[in-house]
């Protein structure tokens, strides 16, 4: 052992620090990989840590919950719940986002609870009993008293005893902090954001009197929930506690998995630069491992140095991907931070917990790719005859049979084809995977038969150089191989990745601009965050119905509801009125045929994620029981929506309200009807106009910067893919100058004699460059394959199963074309230094040896 | 003034719950906030069935029952349900507001039950609360019913007779329970003093004798059971003067048909308040009340709590002038403690206890309650 | 310390051919069924041109190859069909190889390129570390003991491999082409070391060279003529 360690500090280190801007290098790319890898699965983790702390908190110790869905629970239904037998305990809960006349750009959640009853559910961390037992009283006892976390209290300024003026809508109310929770439980809700005060205070101050969101229920052990049905009046229903977490942790998987997926692409690719570089070392070396072996080391100890190599530089690299990650995590910290609260549910990290498992995991599969990165050139390393010492000559390699590559290559991606039909989303990955898999065992074959049928042709576009290049690639075996495969691989994904993103943004922006059409947007202020709890105030919308203006109004009333455990938005609009402004991307059901269906209330329109994540589709029929009522209509088409919160269904207005009794408003579109050049102006003159009337109660946004703001976000989202794409790409170009290099240095005796026997430097030059050029072809070309299969998987297998939606097929060609020759002169420069080598010795060295 | 009935812990909750209402009894929430409620000065003018009801005016009231039951085969059991009014803060109902919502009220209530077991040496309590508002709890005044209900307890208050509903997990109890005798008003026509000065009072009556029957369950089983109740209504609004440790307060139901009820407040030097107290009942119901001066009682022995260490007198002599009794008081279980430290840092000791001696002369025995505060620490509740 | 007390050949090949296989059934011949009968304490010489099968052969008897037919025995071990676990073992402590272009490991001082063989038979470093000076120093290189060879001149460099050769004591010294690469001088001075390693240490040396150096001290001459011995052998 001691004896390994010292030859491979002799043998391996010292070569290393003679070449360290090699090493350096490759150290950087893998504590780079490591880096992003684990500070993206750290925020990630945080985020949905926090996210689901928040909401076991907010679930406390209760067994069940009652809730009516689209509605308040009737709070007359408290005091029978507490009677009953099968109950220990009951607590009315309600909240909603508000913010302070302090802070107005800060929202917090206020919760809205009953003291006496609370004890029994949730702790609200109020640190020492005995000073708390009063306080919960005085919540009771004052109104609009109330316990603020203690991260809310710094955030608006205010201690004990203080008062703090609160804004729901149009109201103004001042509250007074009549205490501060801390140290941990429920004062860490949404980040610490988070006050407590007497349900009734809560009723007063948002109007939303005579209901309560849910009741939580603790039951007597043994005692079986269902037997509540009876009392429950008709709407109301019984959920596990965790029923809100739950669904918004689902939302949150799919874009978890994928950030995961991309942030491994990452590291990844340092193991195609582990390999690179031990095999570079093997192969330039390849001398002293025949002395080593003429000397007595066996196959196994070079085997080992070299695995240890590849160890080393993995350790090396996943140390330094401290500091990078540390200063990388932070920043991911923030951004995915506010993704997550945009897209899809609100998150607030402030501070990172180091998962010690994360931390074991990410210095795991650091070294498991380092490890196999070097895997290859150790066992090629092992091959080393030791009587190689006695000559200069690599002995002949036999041809390996690339057909049986080729042929499992191609089984490979037909069965990745077959996969992706499963449902699922490890599927679509698994796809990805084994399409890359196949795409890279063809390379040998392609090499193969490059260095067979090609030469010919070659010789006339290129001369005798292009020639000896494709017989070259021919037989250099694996390694032209691998540096192939791993171009093949990124621009796989490149391609892959820019048709997806294009076809996005294209449908994306068609959604938007047809279906999302509207001048203005109204909506309470805060509906986002209360989940379009509250209505238009009644006062408001008698005012902007009076407004003299020439517009069209679209109201609608948006319900958040769940239909077997799939989160979706009830939107009621009407139909008609939308249609002359815009129209709906149809996937399934004929227009002309169902919107007059719609319009009489006698269907619903269903959005493509409700259809793919339910398995509802035209026939089918909708049932679900909205408040007091049960709504039970066929299914008449599916639409495109790329809303983020789940699916959607749509119905008409004026038959919901007639039907459900409920004529209510909770956001509402303004149309112009001129349309002409003055729409700007006469735009923003009436936004402001309806900002005053409103008192504060609305949020009022112009179509175009609403519109804007959608697709910036998309744009966003992106972003970060793209940079991982690039890494790949210079990681794939790094690979391949080193494959030209290596091949170089095996063949430094035929090169010699080449230039002996009458070829100009030029000559020479232009075979490496020709080497350099048939791998990069041979990669793209592959990879361009690959690309447009992989890209119809992205869109039409790992979205659908991840996102539940599709967007329409469409190729950036112009993009592509520009790109592509881009990637090939990049790589061709990669071949440079492989050109230096060459010509570095003088052809006389040959002679020495014998 | 009475202690509150504080249970042995059952839950964390229920235990901060009763923490709750203890601390309200003897402190003033936020201050000494007597201002803006009303407050006993005077004679109490107490009319009935009017004054079965709750006196929503007032910071603090109780409607509290105990007794001694046994079922057909003998077998000894005791019992106690308390319901608790809190005035959150003065005045009633606000201004007729549209905003107003259903769940604003100015009353807590808090409800507490033990059983006793006698002789399998039982001890258990349950505790219920809720605020006077969306039938949680409440005062229910009927044609000629009081109907007093925490949650699921109540206690209805009839022409005939009380009915008494309690159901927790562990044990239940449904009695019905007959007055014997006209109400007793303690004190000067239920003007009871409890301090030095004229506004340490409350209005004070009780039903000294009342005929009881039902059925207890104490876990998977229940029982026939007859026996006789106590039961008082008291409310105030002044809270414990400072400088008294606690109180010892007796209720006795003796075997002539008369019924003893003494309270002594105890010093923080150990001697006792001059405002201490009692009455005495007389077959028909006639009452007379006790002085300071007539009253005397000597702990015969004690008894150590394992869990809070501290030492409770468990067996007295008791004795009265004008009435002339001596009697011999003994506990039915020594632990009748109730340990409520972890949540309301307040322990002290309620239970069933029987009586023997003489009245004038001749041999009595009986059954009663004896509920003793301040002894686990100085009862400190800060003032 | 060499024990002349073998009785028989030290090296000993009956028929022994090394065939190199190419690709498409053809191949090459290294050598054709060489007899060859080397007696411990011999200094033997081999001669041929470039493609005589010099280095093959004495690829064979240092164990670095195997030979496709025939038997061969060097130092009492069986090296046809050995396996490569013996070959490898035969390497650290039968044989100690000198070569043309010197082949110390560039990354290694000088003293741990001498100690190398040693180390990797298993000795413990200490004592290692003390042959390896020993030697060192009676072939005068002490004062470089931790230069690099990049820092050598060609002569104390074959000096280094020599004193590499001789640190595990073994029996036979195989050297190709040992001063092909050296001044006239030094090459003298190699090849009076080699007679002296082989007279008064008394190792069987073997010799694969074109230059007629050794000649004076060979007691056995061999010729090689496209893989087969034309004269010397037995």
């Amino acid at each position: 052992m001691r004896l390994f360690f010292r030859l491979f500090i002799c043998f391996n280190l010292r070569h290393a620090v003679r070449h360290r801007w090699r090493v350096l290098i490759v150290v950087a790319g893998i504590a780079l990989g490591a880096a992003v890898f684990t500070s993206v699965r750290l925020a990630i983790h945080a985020s949905v840590q926090s996210f689901a702390s928040s909401m076991n908190r907010i679930a406390g110790a209760a067994d069940a919950v009652l809730t009516k869905p689209g509605g308040l629970v009737p709070e007359t239904l408290m005091a029978p719940i507490l009677r009953h037998p099968a109950l220990s305990s009951a607590a009315p809960v309600s909240t909603a986002y508000v913010t302070s006349r302090f802070r107005p750009d800060e929202p917090f959640l206020l919760v809205g609870v009953d003291p006496v009853m609370e004890t029994a559910f949730r702790p609200w961390g109020v640190e020492a009993p005995s000073s708390s037992r009063g306080l919960w009283l005085q919540l009771m006892a004052e109104p609009r008293a109330m316990i603020a976390a203690d991260k809310l209290a710094d955030l608006l300024g205010a201690g004990t005893g203080e008062d703090v003026e609160l804004i729901h809508l149009n109201r103004h109310a001042p509250f007074r902090i009549a205490g501060i929770m801390k140290g941990g439980g429920t004062s860490l809700i949404d980040g610490g954001r988070v006050a407590v005060t007497d349900i009734s205070s809560f009723q007063e101050f948002t109007g939303r009197l005579g209901g309560i969101d849910r009741i939580d229920l603790r039951l007597r052990s043994g005692s079986d929930p269902t037997a509540l049905a009876a009392i429950l009046p008709p709407g109301v229903q019984i959920d596990k506690p965790t029923a809100a977490r739950d669904s918004g942790l689902q939302m949150l998987q799919a874009y978890r998995l994928n950030l995961s997926i991309l942030s491994f692409v990452s590291l990844f690719v340092g193991m195609f630069l582990v390999y690179s570089l031990v095999a570079l070392h093997g192969a330039s070396r390849r001398r002293e491992l025949a002395i080593l072996r003429s000397l007595g080391g066996s196959k196994r100890l070079l085997f080992f140095l070299f695995l240890a190599e590849g160890a080393f530089f993995g350790l090396a690299g996943w140390l330094a991907a401290f500091p990078v990650g540390t200063m990388m995590v932070q920043y991911l910290l923030e951004g995915i931070n506010e993704t997550i609260s945009t897209l899809f549910v609100r998150v607030h990290v402030d501070r990172l917990a180091l998962d010690p498992w994360e931390i074991v995991l990410s210095f795991a599969v650091t070294m498991a790719v380092s490890l196999l990165g070097a895997l290859l050139p150790a066992r090629e390393a092992m091959k080393v005859a030791p009587k190689e010492v006695l000559s200069v000559e690599t002995p002949l390699r036999q041809r390996k049979k690339t057909a049986h590559l080729a042929f499992g290559g191609v089984a490979a991606v037909f069965f990745a084809l077959f996969i992706a039909r499963i449902s699922g989303s490890v599927p679509g990955y698994a796809a990805a995977f084994l399409l890359f898999a196949g795409l890279s065992l063809l390379s040998p074959w392609i090499l193969d038969r490059m260095g067979a049928a090609l030469p010919s042709g070659l010789s006339r576009i290129g001369g005798e150089p292009a020639r000896l290049a494709a017989r070259y690639l021919r037989d250099s075996g694996i390694r032209a191989a691998v540096s192939v495969a791993a171009l093949t691989t990124a621009v796989a994904l490149f391609c892959a990745l820019a048709v997806m993103v294009h076809s996005f943004r294209h449908t994306v922006e068609a959604w938007v601009h047809q279906s999302v059409s509207g001048d203005l947007f109204l909506r309470p202020k805060m509906a986002e965050f209360n989940r379009y709890r509250d209505p238009i105030p009644p006062k408001t919308l008698k005012t902007l119905q009076k407004l003299n203006a020439p517009v069209d109004f679209l109201p609608y009333h948006r319900i958040f509801l769940d239909y077997g455990g799939v989160p979706y938005q009830f939107d009621t609009i009407d139909f008609q009125a939308f249609s002359k402004y815009g129209s709906f991307l149809w996937v399934a059901g004929d227009p002309a045929s169902v919107y007059p269906a719609l319009e009489r209330g006698e269907g619903v329109l269903v959005s493509e994620v409700f259809a793919n994540r339910t398995g509802l589709g035209p026939g089918d029929r909708y049932r679900a029981q909205i408040r007091a009522r049960v709504l039970d209509r066929p299914i008449l088409g599916v639409v495109r929506d790329y809303r983020t919160r789940g699916g959607v269904v749509f119905y008409s207005f004026a038959h919901f309200a007639k039907q459900f009794d409920a004529t209510a408003v909770n956001g509402m579109r303004i149309f112009f009807q001129d349309r002409g050049p003055e729409l700007e102006p006469a735009v923003e003159e009436l936004r402001g106009r309806i900002l005053k009337i409103s008192e504060g109660a609305l949020e009022v946004t112009a179509g175009r910067q609403l519109r804007w703001i959608i697709l910036e976000i998309f744009d966003q989202t992106f972003a970060v893919t793209f940079v991982l794409l690039v890494i790949s790409l210079i990681v794939a170009g790094l690979g391949i100058a080193s494959t030209l290099a290596v091949l170089v240095l095996e063949r430094r005796r035929q090169f010699n004699t080449i230039l002996a026997v009458g070829a100009s430097p030029g000559q020479v030059r232009s075979v490496i460059f020709w080497e350099g050029l048939l791998m990069t072809l041979a990669g793209e070309a592959t990879g361009i394959l690959g690309g447009f299969l992989l890209s119809y998987l992205l869109i039409f297998v790992i979205n659908r199963q991840s996102f539940g939606w599709t967007f329409l097929y469409r190729v950036d060609w112009t993009s592509l074309a520009v790109s592509l020759p881009l990637i090939l002169a990049a790589a061709l420069l990669t071949s440079l230094p492989a050109v230096r080598l060459v010509l570095s010795e003088p052809p006389a060295m040959l002679l020495r040896e014998r | 003034m009475k202690m509150k009935d504080n249970p042995r812990i059952t839950s964390v909750s229920a235990g901060l719950i009763a923490a709750l209402a203890f601390l309200l009894v003897c402190t003033a929430v936020g201050g000494a906030e007597e201002a803006g409620f009303q407050k006993v000065t005077g004679p109490c003018a107490l009319a009935f069935p009017e004054d079965h009801g709750a006196h929503r005016g007032f910071r603090t009231e109780w409607w509290y029952y105990t007794g001694n039951v046994h079922s057909d085969a003998g077998e000894p059991f005791g019992f106690q349900l308390t319901f608790f009014r809190t005035a959150l803060r003065p005045g009633t109902a606000e201004e007729g507001d549209a905003l107003r919502s259903a769940w604003k009220s100015s009353q807590l209530f808090i409800a507490h039950a033990a059983v006793t077991d006698v002789n399998r040496k039982i001890h258990l309590s349950a505790e219920t609360a809720a605020r006077e508002a969306l039938e949680l709890a409440g005062v229910r005044a009927g044609n000629e019913t009081v109907t007093v209900y925490t949650r699921a307890w109540k206690a209805c208050i009839g022409p005939q007779d009380h009915r008494l509903a309690v159901e927790s997990e562990r044990f239940s109890l449904n009695l019905s329970l007959t007055p014997q005798k006209p109400p007793v008003l303690h004190g000067n026509g239920g003007y009871s003093r409890k301090g030095s000065s004229p506004e340490r009072a409350s209005c004070y009556y009780s039903f000294s004798r009342l005929a009881a029957g039902g059925k207890i369950r104490v876990g998977d089983r229940t029982w026939n059971v007859a026996g006789t109740a106590w039961m008082d209504h008291e409310f105030s609004t002044a809270p414990l003067e400072p400088g008294l440790a606690g109180w010892d307060w007796f209720s006795l139901q003796l075997s002539d048909r008369t019924e003893l009820m003494v309270f002594f407040l105890r010093k923080a030097d150990g001697e006792i308040h001059a405002a201490s107290a009692g009455t005495f009942v007389d077959p028909s119901g006639e009452t007379i009340g006790l002085t300071r001066r007539q009253l005397a009682v000597e702990v015969l022995d004690r008894w150590k709590s394992p869990d809070s260490n501290a030492v409770y007198p468990v067996r007295w002599r008791l004795s009265t002038s004008g009435p002339d009794l001596a009697l011999r008081i003994r506990a039915r279980i020594d632990n009748q403690e109730m340990d409520t430290r972890q949540t309301t840092g307040v322990v002290y000791w309620e239970g069933s206890v029987t009586a023997e001696g003489t009245a004038s002369g001749r041999p009595v025995s009986g059954t009663g309650y004896v509920e003793m505060t301040g002894y686990g620490q100085p009862f400190d509740a800060p003032m | 310390m060499i024990k002349n007390s073998r009785q028989g050949p030290l090296i000993r090949a009956e028929a022994v051919s090394r065939v190199y296989p190419l690709s498409g059934n053809r191949s090459v011949i290294g050598i054709h069924r060489i007899d060859l009968r080397i007696d411990p304490g011999e200094l033997v010489v081999i001669k041929g041109e470039s493609g005589s099968g010099k280095s093959t052969l004495l690829s064979l008897l240092g164990g670095l190859d195997s030979p496709s037919e025939g038997r061969l025995f060097v130092a009492g071990r069986k090296l046809h069909r050995a396996r490569p676990e013996e070959l490898t073992q035969f390497r650290r402590t039968a044989v100690g190889m000198v070569f043309q272009s010197f082949n110390l490991l560039p990354t290694l001082t000088v003293l741990e390129n001498v100690a190398l063989p040693s180390l990797l038979a298993g000795n413990p470093p200490g004592q290692t570390r003390t042959r390896a000076e020993e030697l060192l120093d009676w072939l005068s290189m002490t004062p470089r003991l931790d230069h690099m060879p990049g820092q050598l001149s060609g002569g104390e460099m074959q000096r280094t491999a020599i004193a590499r050769a001789l640190i595990n004591d073994p029996e036979i010294i195989l050297a190709d082409e040992p001063t092909g690469n050296l001044d006239s001088r030094n090459a003298a001075a190699v090849v009076a070391l080699l007679a002296d390693l082989n007279r008064r240490w008394q190792r069987t040396v073997v010799i694969a060279t074109h230059s007629d150096l050794a000649d004076p001290h060979a007691t056995l001459q061999v010729r090689l003529l496209d893989g087969a011995i034309v004269s010397g052998g037995s």
